[in-house]
């Protein structure tokens, strides 16, 4: 620790004066660049970076982006699939004031905090003078991105936690958790299949958005309208027994306290289960001939209900510039197509996933692309959603979150102990 | 007299070469560690705007105050219109308030060129220096600030839950230049406080015992064994001497991925290799459970270093000389007596010494964890270097992160110190015989 912390302050120190004479020097000199690209037809280098993508979306946006915008360049850099990962590695670079990406994708619960430590560009005068009409987004979205009075990011996708089955194996849709818990049993070997059912188990963000799920179907709840917690209840250790129940059972992955999306997405696009747990993207994946052995044989339907109903994490991407980035408007003019009608449409297409921008449901192409889109319920649900609540001490509730999940499903204590644990842990970061 | 004067100099000379060597030293040895222990008294957050550094004087951040105080002026105009002529009025106040201050404020010459500096800047969206961005204040002044702007939040918060306002805009926006506030951020020792009595720190400080003894110990079992096998005489051993050293060579963080494929319970060739033979009930439980992680992480570790432990005890083993052997042969001890009476006294200052390394080293752990089992499941193998990383990188704590790190240099250092000490012992021991 000693040697690697000396290594990294050394580096970083580095880094930062390195960066910061850069700047300095730099900027006399892009300034009299700048006036003059136009003329020159200087091609600028832009970064795009975004976690692991398994669709050809991220792909397909850059190119044709790239061939219509002849001056400007993207390149698209991925970032590991463990969104946890991916925020700590931006933090890194953008601690150090680099400047080697200059757009990039958040997860929705990253605004507050990366607005606050200065590390995004606010959007607000670029929105003013594009004249980009807000409201046609989703409203929930856009606040996501909205921190202190300003605007900070754009809202790329919606993500909604959904259940994905084979339809060669279910013959009928299970409706409650137990329900799935049957099914899931009887179909385990059928088919060719190991397991029942796939979900995210490992200890990090997405351990948390499958646990939300189960408190919320049996009436449990997180923090409050206020952002008081209130984790303390009921619903909540019913709904985390549930979870234990499936964990334990023998129709998952007996290592599925490893499984991130990519591991549980594999294993399904394998054809080793008939149920998983996943975000709309799955629905491209596992019908895309090249990577997926079920494809045609897919079909999605709303989480399994608990007593209190169905409940689905509402997740989902932003979009933001860096504030150190070289070519500020460049980056705005890429972050306006990503997000705007066209690279919505290849988002929608190419990767399933639910626009933001509420006029692509009404465009035919989307509509065929998942049955979701289609679905005015589904438009109606998520237009309404608000995702997970922004405050910049997210990730510290998130990680007592991970930890007790981890231990209550691992054995080591029960449901009970571990929603007492978490309530006193989050009531003293949130005070 | 001339002679102590030239004595002097000869001195100074000599202090004068060794000096590029003691700037060195300091600048990449002791000065990260002072500079941590220094952060670490400081309550340094990076997502907070007004810790992002360390303060020790009041002052106002000037790029958040020239950013928000025309949004305000903007924002307020715009929501007045919006709504009734009671709310307006109580936002036309609000707005009066902040801009006596902000007049009061103006009155130091200084406060108005920076602020003129700096909107220049961010109009012409330029990055702002450090040292252009925040100007001392007078603690009076900074305290004056953000009673105001407190007691504008209180204002607008109350119109805001009447549900007078349109818009949260207004409410943010004070928010954020309650932000420009400065004030010094020295907590001294209580983040080491904190910690002492920290479960979840002694539990990861556990864990890193826990790997590094077994490990350690491991490691020098089997170091020693190959190390004593390649000594001996047989054909390919150029070949096995540098075949050995293959896993020492391959970055921890390739072989840390390439034995989580193997522990990996669904297609891990080892998970299965394991379960096959009886050694775990299901090949799941290599990576999903304690004993499970922890096993795995010291048997990567093992087969990782021990190539390196071998490389060091060979070193000292070609230094025993062979008439030792003979005389022993002669005096018709086994080969089981040769090997505790004079292999391993012999061997015993190159031992010590790669002990150290390897404690230090295995102390420090973190790629392999990291990559392997990220400290999960349930944290059982979080070790400290990773604790301190994710209260670093993962929650931005910069100043709570810094105090974990002093500890394990603390931690680092009784142990080398221990070790030195017998080292030294032993060292001068043979010295003085000499």
């Amino acid at each position: 620790m000693k040697g690697w912390k000396k290594v990294t302050t050394a580096g970083l120190v580095t880094m930062m004066a390195v960066t910061m004479v850069g700047c300095s020097s730099n900027n006399t000199a892009d300034n009299n660049k700048s006036t003059d690209t136009g003329s020159k037809d200087e091609k600028v280098k832009l970064v795009f970076a975004r976690g692991k993508d398994t669709t050809a979306a991220s792909n397909h946006i850059v190119e044709e982006f790239n061939k219509t915008h002849p001056n400007i360049q993207v390149e698209l850099r991925e970032m590991p699939s463990d969104t946890g990962q991916s925020h700590d590695q931006y933090v890194t670079m953008f601690s150090a004031k680099s400047s080697e990406i200059d757009v990039f994708d958040l997860d929705v619960i990253w605004p507050a905090e990366f607005a606050q430590a200065g590390y995004l560009l606010p959007l607000d005068r670029f929105i003013q003078q594009d004249s980009i009409n807000m409201n046609d987004y989703i409203q929930g979205a856009v606040q996501a991105g909205n921190f202190n009075g300003q605007q900070w990011t754009m809202p790329k996708f919606i993500d909604t936690g959904l259940l994905f089955y084979r339809t060669d194996l279910v013959k009928e849709v299970p409706k409650t958790w137990d329900d799935l818990i049957a099914q899931a049993k009887a179909t385990k070997g059928q088919g060719g299949t190991q397991f029942g059912y796939l979900m995210q188990a490992k200890q990090y963000e997405g351990l948390v958005c499958n646990f939300v799920e189960f408190a919320a179907a049996y009436g449990g709840k997180i923090l409050d309208d206020k952002g008081q917690v209130v984790i303390n209840n009921p619903g909540t250790v019913k709904g985390l027994k549930k979870m234990i129940e499936v964990v334990k059972s023998d129709f998952v992955p007996s290592n599925i306290t490893t499984f991130t999306e990519t591991e549980s997405a594999t294993a399904f696009q394998e054809g080793q289960s008939a149920f998983i747990r996943n975000w709309p993207y799955q629905f491209a994946a596992a019908n895309d001939t090249k990577q997926s052995k079920i494809a045609g044989k897919v079909a999605l339907a709303p989480l399994p209900a608990g007593d209190a109903g169905s409940a689905a994490t509402l997740g989902g991407w932003l979009s933001g510039i860096n504030k150190n980035s070289k070519h500020p408007k460049e980056a705005w003019e890429f972050l306006k197509y990503l997000t705007g009608k066209e690279g919505q449409k290849i988002t929608a297409v190419d990767g399933g996933s639910a626009p933001t921008l509420l006029p692509e449901y009404d465009d035919a192409d989307v509509q065929k692309a998942s049955p979701l889109f289609a679905n005015k319920d589904f438009v109606n649900g998520i237009s309404k959603a608000v995702p997970r609540p922004t405050s910049p001490q997210y990730p510290k509730i998130s990680d007592i979150m991970q930890i007790e999940i981890s231990k209550a499903i691992a054995g080591q204590e029960t449901a009970e102990e571990a929603v007492q644990n978490m309530d006193a842990k989050m009531k003293e970061v949130v005070k | 007299m001339a002679k102590s004067k030239r004595r002097m100099s000869e001195k100074q000379a000599g202090y004068l070469m060794v000096f590029p060597a003691l700037l060195i030293i300091l600048v990449i040895a002791i000065w990260p560690v002072v500079r941590s222990f220094w952060i670490s008294l400081y309550d340094v957050r990076l997502n907070d705007p007004t810790k992002s550094q360390i303060h020790s004087a009041y002052g106002i951040d000037m790029e958040r105050y020239a950013n928000g105080l025309p949004l305000l002026k903007s924002n307020i105009a715009n929501e007045k219109k919006q709504v009734e002529a009671p709310a307006a009025g109580e936002l036309d106040a609000v707005l009066q308030s902040v801009l006596a201050v902000d007049k009061e404020l103006n009155q130091d010459p200084k406060f108005t060129d920076r602020y003129t500096q700096v909107d220049d800047l961010l109009n012409n969206m330029q990055p702002v220096p450090d040292d252009v961005k925040f100007l001392d204040a007078e603690q009076v002044q900074a305290q004056k600030l953000k009673d105001t702007l407190q007691d504008a939040e209180k204002k607008v918060l109350a119109l805001s839950n009447d549900k007078q306002l349109k818009t949260e805009n207004v409410l943010g926006i004070v928010r954020g230049l309650e932000g420009s506030v400065i004030e010094p951020n020295f907590v001294g020792l209580a983040y080491y406080k904190q910690y002492l009595t920290d479960s979840r720190m002694w539990a990861s400080l556990g864990n890193t015992v826990l790997f590094t003894v077994l490990s350690v110990v491991c490691e020098l079992v089997l170091g020693l064994w190959i190390a004593v096998l390649i000594n001996k005489q047989f054909i390919g051993r150029g070949l096995v001497r540098a075949a050995v050293l293959i896993p020492w060579a391959i970055p921890t963080v390739i072989s840390a991925l390439m034995w989580k494929f193997m522990y990996d319970g669904q297609n891990g060739i080892l998970a299965h290799v394991f379960w096959k033979i009886g050694l775990i009930s299901d090949p799941g439980v290599l990576l999903t459970t304690k004993w499970g992680a922890m096993f795995s992480t010291i048997f990567a570790d093992v087969w990782k270093t021990t190539p390196f432990m071998a490389l060091l005890l060979f070193a000292g083993l070609q230094t025993i000389p062979e008439s030792l052997y003979e005389a022993a042969e002669v005096d018709g001890a086994t080969k089981r007596q040769q090997f505790f009476r004079i292999t391993l006294p012999m061997l015993k200052t190159s031992i010590l010494v790669a002990l150290l390394f390897r404690t230090l080293d295995a102390f420090r752990v973190f790629d392999l964890v990291y990559v392997l089992t990220g400290g999960g499941p349930a944290n059982s193998t979080e070790t400290i270097s990773i604790y301190a990383y994710k209260t670093m990188f993962a929650q931005m704590n910069f100043g709570a992160g810094s105090a974990l790190s002093v500890l394990v240099f603390l931690c680092v250092a009784l142990i080398s110190m221990g070790y030195i000490k017998i080292l030294g012992a032993d060292l001068i021991g043979e010295n003085s015989g000499k």
